[in-house]
């Protein structure tokens, strides 16, 4: 009803997020899957010349994918925040220096810093096509590839996605004013699907960037990261962290946000974390509720492990959950191979190992 | 000392038993639980005990004398009352008013009865203003006043039917203290509840009713939530299992979005989606606000007017004051209560059609076309196999499974994306049961979000996508049907 404008102002803000039901119904799928390997925050996983490679701080590991003994291949200055194969056998890889570095194959060396004016400050995400396109997705103008937290607290959304043909050397930026691109998928018609995290929900992006991001599938329950393609068609989408209701009530409240940012470590922020209940100082720990007289502790979890299987119209049908009381939180990234879905749980410290036939 | 019994009583409703042959017994200063699923005849009973409903068959014993009620007031000035969901109290009048109402001087003073009334609720040790307007109070105080009002007429058996649905957790400690005070003063309590935990807490014995009979009578102290969810559940397994689901639709797109939504202390922040092509099934028991949340969805009921949590429907935030505008964007309600909100008897089959053509906007012109009426009535008869002797035959005059037909036709006609189904199946033949079944099928196969909410659990398991489960108010869980068995979604439905 048109006075519902009228009176919406008086009713307040209802802060409210989307359940997890339907597709994303909660199951114990990655808590109870097997660990393929035990490793300090995974960051990005890469499936590249028949073995998986992972991204550890600044290590650049290689496993067999029967599993077994890493073979360090390299290791940077910096933390590595994306990782991406180049069909020559060279790799793309991501630096929290804000940088990415190509390794191996004909540009062996090379450093990209700006694309097309723009500084590659958050390398979140690499994508490549056949054609020796990169495309880049940059998080943010302001904080760094492993600041999330502090871009959402601020609110920011100078994300961008860009491309750079590396033979012609030929940039462009595809699209600007994202929040927290976080994960790309190249669909088969060079259009580019975008996770945007800090906007919970995944756009599209047109392959020249001449038109606006398109939502393809909004309201999602978590902060989405990474995407990769599903071998059965579909792709897997990675939801780093859940929304909770206390959490949105925070980023509406600026003199709060700004104090807290200003005053306590990030890890003890009321904001969404890749793994928590590590220390007794981090909030929320001594909620409850008292039931019948009894009290009983609970309270909103800040991590969450969250994997979501999305069919080739890209609606979520399948989920994969490490709940409250998990420890494997803070999925990253994904790669499947195989009939083997492997999932970087940056909280859990590990990389899981799940058949994908039960997903 | 045994107050009241009842001998074989039983209870049928136009050939259908709602108590079969039921034994029961209170004893003086005794609280007695009685617990079972919707429908199976826990509320009959005692409403038999309090003289609203005369038995069928069987006797009631009042301290060992046979009785028959004619009137609850005449179960009343036995000493038995029953205290509803609903207060029967006067929202206008004082509380001292309420408790003197029908018994007033002739000469009546208010301060007089405001005092004695005061006297009267200390010595029961109520904490409730004799001089507040009932419509002011509390739930639980409303309760406290209707129990004193029991208490002084001399009640030795209260029966309570659902007490504590609607109150707060500071309401219920208020009320449980007070059934403790009753039990200290020798009057017998029947407590009927869903909440399995009050029920272990505060009943010295508790009966567990299935399908109108007594399954089980014993001490508290011998009951466990478990046997008891499989006392009340116990149905022969292989009925169930024999319509068991082996696949489910998949799930199209997201139609409905219903986050936080709150109404009152009856609907509490419940969140859930809805998608096209399949069939939601939304299993609850009295009182959990599953009528009520798809109410508030179709526009019959306004959510909390500040907070009160978001609708979307396709993605688009909605809020619907009346059922009209949901209607025009394609959302029909098939309610659950067809002979007062369903259909208008007196009307034909086509004019309850038409009408709800005209509901949903879709009269292009603005008179009404005989012609288009007899259209919409001969398809749509055709289409629901709609049985009746002549085609302007009155809907009062068709059997309850064609005058449900009737009203879900009067839904379909305004062609829309999801439908709700309370209690499709309530009150309808087998035959009858079989084709809504079929159509309900049908209509989720052809693409439309589809939620049925039955207090049926083999209806629900065997319809179903998806399951959602109510308890107090929210969704709590989620099943699939093909993992899901009747004790588990009995199990999350209580608390």
């Amino acid at each position: 009803m048109w006075w519902d404008t009228l009176l919406d102002p008086f009713r307040g803000k209802a802060v409210t997020i989307p359940p997890m039901d339907g597709a994303f119904r909660p199951n114990t799928r990655l808590e109870t899957a097997e660990a393929f390997v035990e490793v300090a925050r995974p960051e990005a996983l890469l499936v590249h010349e028949g073995r998986l490679l992972v991204a550890s701080g600044t290590d650049l590991l290689a496993f067999p994918l029967e599993g077994g003994a890493p073979t360090p291949l390299h290791r940077f200055e910096t933390a590595i925040s994306a990782l991406a194969g180049l069909p020559d056998g060279g790799l793309a890889v991501g630096l929290v220096a804000g940088e990415v570095r190509l390794v191996g194959g004909r540009f062996d060396g090379r450093v990209v810093t700006e694309v097309a004016g723009r500084r590659i400050h958050a390398p979140t995400a690499l994508a490549t096509t056949g054609e020796g396109i990169l495309y880049i997705a940059v998080g943010s103008a302001r904080y760094g590839a492993d600041d999330w937290q502090s871009d959402l607290m601020a609110q920011g959304a100078s994300g961008a996605v860009l491309r750079l043909d590396l033979i012609e050397s030929d940039g462009r930026i595809l699209a600007d004013g994202l929040a927290w691109p976080a994960g790309l998928l190249v669909e088969p018609d060079r259009s580019l699907i975008v996770s945007e995290a800090s906007r919970h929900r995944l756009v599209r992006i047109t392959g020249d960037g001449r038109s606006k991001p398109q939502p393809v599938l909004s309201n999602l329950p978590g902060y989405p990261s990474r995407l990769a393609r599903a071998a059965g068609g579909g792709a897997w989408l990675a939801l780093m962290a859940p929304r909770n209701r206390l959490v949105e009530l925070v980023l509406t409240e600026r003199a709060y946000r700004e104090d807290m940012v200003a005053t306590i470590p990030r890890e003890l922020w009321i904001a969404p974390q890749m793994s928590s209940g590590n220390s007794f100082l981090e909030p929320l720990q001594c909620g409850g509720v008292v039931t019948m007289g009894v009290r009983k502790p609970w309270a909103p979890g800040r991590s969450y492990g969250l994997i979501a299987r999305l069919d080739d119209h890209l609606r979520p049908v399948a989920s994969l959950h490490s709940r409250a009381d998990g420890h494997r939180h803070g999925i990253r990234d994904m790669a499947e191979i195989g009939g083997v879905l492997f999932a970087a749980s940056r909280g859990g410290n590990a990389v899981l190992e799940i058949e994908t036939g039960a997903a | 000392m045994t107050l009241i019994e009842t001998r074989t009583l039983s209870k049928s409703y136009r050939g259908n038993l709602a108590v079969d042959a039921v034994d029961f017994d209170i004893a003086e200063g005794e609280v007695h639980a009685l617990l079972g699923e919707n429908g199976a005849g826990k509320s009959t009973l005692t409403k038999m005990i309090a003289g609203v409903v005369p038995p069928t068959s069987g006797e009631i014993l009042l301290d060992g004398q046979p009785v028959a009620f004619d009137s609850p007031a005449d179960a009343l000035k036995q000493g038995i009352a029953m205290v509803f969901q609903e207060t029967s109290l006067v929202p206008s009048m004082t509380v001292a008013q309420n408790l003197y109402l029908g018994d007033e001087k002739f000469l009546n003073r208010l301060r007089g009865v405001a005092i004695s009334a005061q006297q009267f609720l200390q010595s029961l040790n109520f904490t409730v203003d004799p001089t507040a307007t009932v419509a002011t109070l509390g739930a639980a105080k409303r309760q406290m006043v209707e129990i004193a009002r029991a208490v002084r007429l001399k009640a030795r058996i209260i029966i309570f039917d659902e007490p504590t649905a609607t109150l707060t957790p500071e309401e219920k400690r208020h009320f449980f203290a007070l059934v403790r005070r009753l039990k200290e003063r020798k009057v017998a309590v029947i407590f009927i509840s869903h909440a399995l935990e009050e029920a272990l807490e505060i009943s010295d014995r508790i009966t567990v009713m299935r399908d109108g009979a007594r399954v089980i009578t014993d001490v508290t102290a011998n009951f466990t939530r478990e046997t008891i969810v499989r006392a009340m559940v116990g149905r022969t397994l292989a009925g169930s299992e024999a319509s068991r689901k082996v696949a489910v639709r998949p799930a199209g797109d997201k139609v409905l979005s219903v986050q936080d939504l709150s109404m009152g202390a009856v609907v509490k922040n419940t969140s859930f989606s809805v998608f096209a092509g399949q069939i939601t099934g939304l299993f609850g028991l009295v009182g959990s606000g599953r009528t009520e949340t798809a109410k508030i969805v179709a526009g019959v009921m306004k959510r909390d007017f500040s907070r009160g949590g978001e609708v979307a429907l396709d993605g688009q935030p909605v809020r619907y004051n009346t059922p009209r505008p949901a209607m025009r964007d394609g959302i029909v309600y098939v309610t659950e209560d067809r002979k007062l909100e369903g259909f208008f008897e007196t009307m034909s089959i086509a004019e309850n059609f038409y009408s709800g053509h005209l509901a949903a906007g879709q009269n292009k012109l603005p008179v009404v076309s005989r012609a288009e009426m007899t259209r919409l009535a001969e398809s749509w008869s055709r289409a629901l196999s709609i049985r009746a002797i002549n085609p302007d035959a009155r809907v009062v005059e068709l059997s309850g499974g064609n005058q449900q037909k009737v009203v879900i036709g009067k839904g379909l006609v305004q062609r829309p994306r999801l439908v709700i189904f309370d209690e499709p199946t309530r009150g309808v033949d087998v035959a009858a049961i079989a084709e809504i079944h079929h159509l309900i099928e049908k209509l989720a196969d052809d693409g439309l979000a589809v939620v049925v909410i039955s207090s049926y659990l083999p209806e629900v398991l065997k319809l179903s996508d998806r399951i959602l489960v109510c308890r107090q108010g929210r969704v709590v869980e989620e099943f699939s049907p093909l993992d899901a068995s009747e004790e588990r979604i009995m199990y999350a439905s209580v608390h």
